[in-house]
């Protein structure tokens, strides 16, 4: 994942050839990803998501739609 | 397994205090266990995409959330610095220890500089959006890009 100024400098970052378009994240989301994902890794018991945790995590977050769906 | 659980925190304390993880060697040896069973351990992980190891080697390139590799996510907090994976990685090095701290990385459409600020356990508003060019179900055919 990238962080961009805006919405507008995706556009354009897209529009140049250099890269797809996928789907943006708010800095709300991107947050709440990173410490949902993260917060817990110095646990001794941690362990990976599995995909349907993961899953609703986006859901939670409001990541929605064929783009977040793991498989 | 026990074991998998100290291998992984050992490289996740190794990167958090000296900024690189430590080498397969360094590990070994830290854990006190005969190096093929922390191979194993290595292995079991990788499978587990725990750890990215630097391919043909036994050495790491990503514990996610921080790489060994210079990335253009540059974390620092509490007089430390590390190199995030992905700006999803980048923040997440600062929730995963529980420090504020800020994150700075390239506008890779402008190249300006952006920073985001971790205060008092919260991201502190700022103008930028997250952006994902690979969908979610493909991110690791290729996590070097993703």
């Amino acid at each position: 994942m990238l962080l961009f100024r805006s919405e507008e400098h995706v556009e354009r970052w897209v529009g140049a050839g250099r890269g797809p378009r996928g789907a943006l994240l708010t800095l709300e989301q991107l947050w709440g990803l990173a410490a949902a994902w993260h917060g817990d890794r110095m646990d001794r018991g941690w362990r990976r998501k599995a995909p349907e945790e993961a899953q609703a995590l986006f859901d939670s977050l409001g990541l929605s739609g064929e783009f977040w769906r793991l498989g | 397994m026990s074991l998998d659980a100290d291998v992984r925190l050992h490289i996740y304390r190794r990167f958090a205090e000296d900024g690189r993880p430590p080498t397969f060697d360094q590990t070994a040896v830290a854990i006190g266990s005969e190096p093929d069973e922390v191979a194993r351990a290595y292995r079991r992980l990788a499978e587990g995409r725990v750890i990215v190891l630097e391919p043909g080697t036994s050495e790491i390139w990503m514990a996610n959330p921080f790489s060994a590799r210079p990335t253009t996510f540059r974390v620092e907090a509490a007089g430390k610095w590390w190199w995030g994976v992905c700006a999803w990685d980048a923040p997440g090095i600062l929730a995963m220890l529980s420090v504020d701290g800020i994150v700075t990385t390239p506008c890779p459409d402008c190249g300006e500089p952006l920073e985001l600020r971790v205060e008092g356990g919260a991201l502190r508003p700022t103008e930028a959006v997250g952006h994902f060019s690979v969908p979610a179900a493909r991110w690791w055919e290729d996590i070097g890009y993703t």
